[in-house]
């Protein structure tokens, strides 16, 4: 299992040999950027085709003492996800960014290394560090257009972050200082004598810390700002895998190292879905006031991972399933969204949705692929948003959540108006002559592939929910988890 | 009113940080109380085994460069990620530093003392699995360097002895150099970062060429670190 361990590297070492081809040689830019994702990707298929069996791989051979990277459905959810999002991101940037290219991709490279460490990792130190290095390479691209309004932004962005790094931290050291492991099997393992005051206050520091970087309301303040003048095509890696990411830590550590007794015990589930309802409804009426896209779809994407967080915190298998399909789909959604907003700037120079008047018939493709992914993400049949929006419904149904079924119902309308409002000016005819850069090919190609996923996902979903499918059995019970992670 | 609503604020936020300081506290005093001594098997081992398994005397230097040295390739990341960060952030070419003019006397020191500063940083870096010291100690002594050049002399002098360019490159070739020498464990058949348990071996404890790769290893983080810190001085210290 050799390819686990590159995952991680390979985008490390591409961006470090970046740094040096900005220096001293800068025409084998284009073709070590290009190359070297399309060997990611390579890489990528390989480990999640074999990630069933769940496997392990020891780091420097040391087993128990050292560090081990485990891969099982779950990580290889967040995995597809990558090689759904990574090429188009790159092949959609070498255009749109005009200015300096070379800082961009290197810190594109950095981001995606530490995604998959943590994604990978089965040590709770490793994944803070990979977390820290994830979390300041993103503040670096939302940085890039180096406006005023970017650098505010950013400044909130790293503050919010460092402050929910710092409550991650403090949980981490309180484990180990308890456990004397780091290791995640052990963990769980060392923890059942430990008293219930203690561990639920554990639990609280990494709850905060990562809801910070999460963006649930109120702490979601930094987002929209971050979002509203960097460079577009990294807010489809930020909502599709840079929020997910912390996401998917949250979910390891409560269910892997707390378990799901403890959380059901110590009522936590019951606070996660109040929680999310209480964010999605917010976001919602607050992504109704909004007159900029970019802002507008980040509220979007704070609501829809309050949905996730909905599916997830349920407590059953069903709802595993269906917040894990919801990540899938919400990134791939929100890609093709921030993507037809990233040409609709390239073109025009556009971000409020008055600029956006007309284009419709102008850019009729494109428009048609923006249509069909804000009535995906609005959960309207026969799209993928539907289907995983369903499940979610009758998971919360199943696990007694009435309130949470209800609620998600009167959220999707909420929804519905405001992606209405841009829809009817998109197409609303206008007299202004417009002066328009032409889109190339290389714009408009991952737009349409993550458009026509949504459509493909949504008539046969049957093809993403068979990987899902087994992501239960390593999560509701983490006997399954620890035993192959210790060797079993 | 305002002045008793200014009041209100400060006084707020210094109960926060006290309700929050009495909130650790009586958190660390139930932790301290757990009888928590049978849980310490890891950090035995390490103490007990640590030079075996790992033929480096320096305990430290086995924990980052063996065991635990995946770690210590993202921590060094987090490093070269704030350079970059910082040298993006300050593209400022022309500097005027502050305008202190030191006396000879000092100018002459420092010229003394760079060359000692030089070798006690290439002790460090090469003996660190065996004596205190290691890549992370000896990269910032190096570092030292072009730091007390930009302090005494000027910005320009500085990045002239030591180009900008020259760092990064210096920078970039210690990282792809503690992947490549990861790597090297896998080429020969064990895991990545494996350095005992691959076929070139420990050697005996207490030489020089022993301990596997970490003598390596900590060369490479030495040049990253070092070169890392020197970039992230010289670019905060650059003003308009």
């Amino acid at each position: 299992m050799e390819a686990a361990v590159l995952v991680i590297i390979s985008p490390l070492l591409t961006a470090f040999f970046l740094g040096i081809s900005r220096l001293y040689v800068k025409k084998i830019f284009f073709p070590l950027v290009t190359g070297s994702a399309i060997i990611y990707l390579y890489l990528l298929i390989l480990v999640i085709t074999n990630s069933y069996p769940a496997k392990v791989y020891s780091i420097g051979d040391w087993g128990m003492l050292g560090i081990n990277l485990m891969v099982d459905p779950f990580s290889s959810l967040f995995l597809l996800i990558i090689a759904i999002l990574f090429l188009p991101f790159i092949i959609f940037s070498m255009k749109y960014t005009k200015f300096i290219k070379h800082d961009y991709f290197i810190f594109a490279y950095l981001m995606i290394a530490g995604i998959s460490g943590m994604v990978l990792t089965a040590d709770l130190f490793n994944l803070y560090v990979f977390l820290e290095v994830s979390s300041l390479s993103s503040c670096a691209l939302s940085l890039q257009k180096k406006t005023d309004r970017g650098i505010e932004g950013t400044f909130k962005y790293l503050i919010m972050s460092t402050l929910g790094s710092f409550f991650i931290l403090l949980a981490t050291i309180l484990t180990y200082y308890l456990t004397g492991t780091l290791n995640m099997a052990e963990i769980p393992l060392a923890f059942e004598d430990i008293p219930f005051k203690i561990k639920s206050t554990i639990m609280a520091f990494f709850v905060f810390g990562y809801a910070l970087k999460i963006g649930l309301i109120p702490l979601h303040a930094w987002l929209p700002d971050a979002y509203e003048d960097s460079p577009i095509p990294y807010n489809v890696l930020s909502s599709g895998l840079v929020m997910k990411s912390a996401l998917y830590a949250l979910i390891r550590i409560l269910y892997i190292m707390f378990g799901i007794d403890f959380l059901d015990e110590s009522g936590m589930l019951t606070i996660v879905v109040f929680w999310g309802v209480i964010t999605f409804l917010i976001a919602h009426c607050l992504a109704f006031q909004q007159s900029n896209l970019n802002r507008l779809l980040a509220y979007s994407s704070i609501a829809q991972i309050a949905y996730i967080m909905i599916g997830l915190f349920v407590g059953t298998e069903a709802g595993l399933i269906a917040g894990s399909f919801h990540i899938l789909n919400h990134a791939i959604m929100k890609g093709a969204l921030f993507l037809v907003v990233g040409i609709f700037n390239y073109s025009l120079t556009a971000v409020e949705i008055e600029d956006i008047k007309g284009l419709g018939y102008k850019f009729p493709i494109i428009s048609f692929t923006f249509v069909v992914a804000s009535l995906a993400i609005v959960g309207l049949p026969p799209f993928n948003g539907f289907m995983s929006k369903w499940l979610i419904v009758e998971a919360a149904l199943e696990a007694d959540f009435v309130y949470a079924a209800f609620f998600i119902l009167v959220g999707t309308f909420l929804s519905l108006t405001y992606y209405l409002k841009v829809i009817v000016t998109l197409y609303t005819k206008t007299e202004e002559e417009l002066l328009i850069e032409e889109p190339g090919l290389s714009l408009k190609l991952p737009t349409i592939f993550l458009g026509s996923l949504c459509i493909v996902f949504g008539i046969v979903p049957s093809l993403p929910l068979s990987l899902m499918n087994k992501i239960p059995k390593f999560l509701l019970d983490n006997g399954e988890y620890i035993r192959i992670l210790l060797g079993g | 009113m305002s002045r008793l609503n200014e009041r209100f604020k400060k006084l707020y936020k210094i109960g926060l940080v006290i309700t929050f300081a009495i909130f650790l506290f009586f958190l660390f005093y139930d932790i301290h109380n757990l009888d928590s001594d049978g849980k310490r098997y890891l950090s035995e081992h390490y103490i007990s085994e640590g030079v075996q398994e790992t033929g480096a005397t320096n305990l430290v230097a086995s924990v980052l460069y063996d065991y635990r040295a995946f770690d210590t390739l993202g921590e060094a990341t987090v490093i070269l990620t704030a350079a970059t960060i910082l040298a993006f952030l300050v593209p400022i070419t022309k500097a005027t530093m502050f305008g202190t003019t030191f006396k000879s006397i000092v100018n002459q020191t420092i010229t003394l003392i760079i060359p000692f500063l030089a070798v006690l940083g290439a002790y460090l870096l090469l003996f660190g699995h065996l004596s205190p010291g290691g890549g992370f100690v000896g990269g910032v002594v190096l570092s030292v360097i072009p730091i007390l050049l930009t302090i005494t002399y000027s910005v320009d002098f500085s990045e002239y002895i030591f180009k900008p360019a020259q760092k990064k490159l210096v920078e970039n070739i210690g990282a792809i150099g503690f992947v490549l020498l990861g790597l090297l464990g896998v080429f020969t058949g064990s895991n990545f970062l494996a350095s005992g348990q691959a076929p070139f071996g420990t050697g005996s404890a207490g030489e020089v060429f022993s301990a596997g790769l970490i003598p390596y290893l900590n060369l490479m983080i030495g040049l990253k670190v070092g070169a890392g810190l020197a970039i992230i001085f010289n670019s905060l210290i650059k003003e308009k």
